[in-house]
């Protein structure tokens, strides 16, 4: 297993290489102009000579691309052209706003989807069984900024019982930090409830019909006892839908925090847009993947313990 | 309702090979008695039509409005759904709007199906380091989630709607490719592969011949179920600021901008989203049929 471990863990520099190399080619090599969006469209030849210059742009590209990882590597980003400050400073806090929504969201998409699918795949065929089908293609279609705005409408203008926008400051109670966090969160996780109710409920019907279930009933074992032992089993692969989903779920709350004003990388990289703060994108992009690079390593290493068909790897 | 994993699912797949073209029509027939089907195409086919021909349906031009006229409530006298913050007429604008809307869904799942064949199947059939470096290169793209891939590119593009429509296809493009190259890889080792090679077929002609209408079945399937999720995509990076200029009328552009109305005319402002859902929902519903009528795994 330790071997396995420490393959997967080496896996992961050609991973994160091509990371690098994907967004030093979204920056430099794609034909939008980085001088332009640093400097605006009409900025004199002298200028932008000059600027291309302190920026090293006139080195080749491979020089380029590795004076940029090697300070990227330090902690160096850069500076934001529009708020003229290190690019990193802007992002880990917002960051860290960000991996809380989404932790929530993860939390809440799994829960409720295993949950549904178990209540599915128990009513297999039945009129139960087609709701859930319907609620998790609903879930998988639902815009996730759309949602967002039902919500804000629903639970905030018209009920009053929830904040329309922002987070719980730090310190705060558990509740008024839930309050806050309850809607952009279910906005987020729609397409994981969908996601999950869908393969909990294909795996567990897969799982019914085999034989060690029949074993487990004829034993006369009750029927939550029957369902543990399903759930066990089918533990990795939802797992691994799941661990793949809280990556996603990263990327997906930047279409879902602008509306809510939350303050993560999403209203970030929305603000960064509207001012055409291209390098602050570029920066957000690369925390998003590497993050989603060591996300996937932990599921795979969580994988091995809860598989250990896996171990012998 | 996607899970017909049928026990003698070998001998049908034995007999796809054998009998290609009878299988697709049997498929087309299945589709046109499922009542999802045709009700989703046919809301499909509505929205689009709407979108062809909204300047015979409507008198408003998208674009203009009347400022005296602004934020009226769905079922006002003259404005069945309402108006804009700019008093332009929301049911003019939804219908025009569908023009971009739907080509955001359709073009990039039809581009990166062709790019992701084209590449796919060069992979899995030459092998070797050709394949391997094709597909190594495919791989990178999996170490991003496909929102912020896409962000990425549309940034570093520049806004507008091509510019979404070329993001979404180089982010659907490995997934495709990979299903393809799945698919090549198993039909390769096939007999009738060696029989056609034996027989004197050059590289295109087997490629085309014999191995394309094998294994564009299974990349159907997969590519069906991207049209929802390009829409929805494609849409919010319009919602984001990176599509559609104003006053260019496009769902995912007027939901950002009637955003700030949402407390006043909420029922109004909800619109262009619903429209992004309905399509979404209608296209992958087909999927989930078209999935079942070619009853296969769709990896």
């Amino acid at each position: 297993m330790p071997y396995f471990i420490a393959k997967r863990i080496l896996q992961t520099i050609p991973a994160l290489l091509g990371v690098s190399v994907i967004i030093f080619f979204m920056l430099n090599v794609l034909p939008g102009d980085p001088l332009a969006s640093l400097l605006g469209e009409d900025a004199t030849p002298e200028a932008r000579e000059l600027l291309a210059q302190s920026l090293g742009l006139d080195a080749p590209l491979p020089v380029q691309y590795w004076r940029w990882l090697t300070s990227a590597i330090q902690g160096d980003l850069g500076n934001s052209f529009a708020r003229n400050r290190p690019v990193v400073g802007i992002l880990i806090p917002a960051f860290r706003a960000t991996l809380f929504l989404a932790s929530w969201s993860a939390l809440i998409g799994v829960v409720t989807g295993v949950f549904l699918g178990t209540i599915g795949a128990l009513n297999q065929g039945k009129v139960v069984d087609r709701i859930v089908g319907v609620i998790s293609m609903i879930g998988l279609s639902i815009p996730s900024y759309w949602l967002g705005m039902l919500l804000i409408i629903v639970f905030a203008s018209q009920l009053r019982l929830l904040p329309a926008s922002g987070m719980a400051r730090s310190g705060s109670s558990l509740f008024e930090t839930l309050r806050y966090v309850i809607l952009p969160s279910l906005a987020n996780s729609a397409v994981t409830i969908g996601l999950i109710a869908r393969t909990t409920r294909a795996s567990l019907i897969a799982s019914y019909a085999e034989s060690y279930i029949v074993t487990l009933n004829a034993k006369g074992m009750r029927g939550y006892q029957v369902l543990l032992h399903a759930w066990k089993n089918i533990a990795p692969s939802v797992l691994a839908v799941a661990g793949l989903q809280v990556g996603f779920l990263l990327g997906g709350s930047v279409l879902v925090e602008p509306i809510f004003s939350w303050p993560g990388m999403g209203s970030v990289i929305y603000d960064s847009i509207v001012s055409r703060d291209l390098r602050v994108i570029q920066a957000a992009v690369l925390f998003v993947a590497v993050t989603f690079v060591v996300i996937n390593l932990f599921v795979d290493i969580l994988q091995i313990f809860l598989n250990p068909r896996l171990r012998k790897g | 309702m996607a899970t017909s994993i049928a026990p003698n699912s070998t001998s049908n797949q034995e007999e796809s090979i054998i009998n290609v073209r009878s299988l697709y029509v049997e498929a087309l027939y299945k589709l046109v008695k499922s009542p999802i089907a045709i009700l989703t195409l046919g809301i499909l086919l509505l929205l689009l039509l709407g979108a062809i021909f909204a300047p015979f349906l409507t008198p408003y031009h998208p674009n203009e409005g009347n400022v005296s006229q602004r934020l009226l409530p769905i079922f006002s006298p003259g404005y069945v759904l309402g108006t804009d913050e700019q008093g332009r007429d929301m049911l003019t604008r939804i219908l025009y709007g569908g023009r971009l809307s739907i080509l955001v869904g359709l073009a990039p799942v039809i581009f990166s199906t062709l790019f992701g064949l084209m590449i796919g199947s060069i992979a899995g059939y030459s092998r070797g380091i050709v394949g391997n470096i094709l597909m190594r290169a495919m791989d990178m793209s999996y170490a991003f989630p496909v929102v912020i891939l896409a962000i990425g590119i549309t940034s570093a593009l520049g806004p507008g709607v091509n510019n979404i429509i070329i993001a979404i296809t180089l982010v659907f493009i490995p997934r495709i490719a990979r299903i393809a190259e799945a698919s090549t890889k198993e039909i390769v080792i096939k007999e009738f592969m060696e029989a056609a090679k034996i027989s004197g077929a050059s590289d295109p002609q087997m490629i085309f011949t014999q191995l394309l209408p094998n294994i564009i079945g299974s990349v159907f399937i997969y590519s069906s179920g991207l049209f929802g999720v390009s829409i929805v995509l494609g849409s919010g990076l319009s919602f984001l600021g990176l599509g559609a200029s104003p006053p260019t009328a496009e769902w995912g552009y007027m939901l950002s901008s009637l955003r700030g109305s949402l407390y006043i005319q909420p029922l109004v402002v909800i619109l262009p989203g619903l429209l992004i859902f309905i399509t979404s929902i209608a296209f992958n519903f087909l999927s989930d049929e078209i999935h079942d009528a070619l009853e296969m795994d769709s990896h």
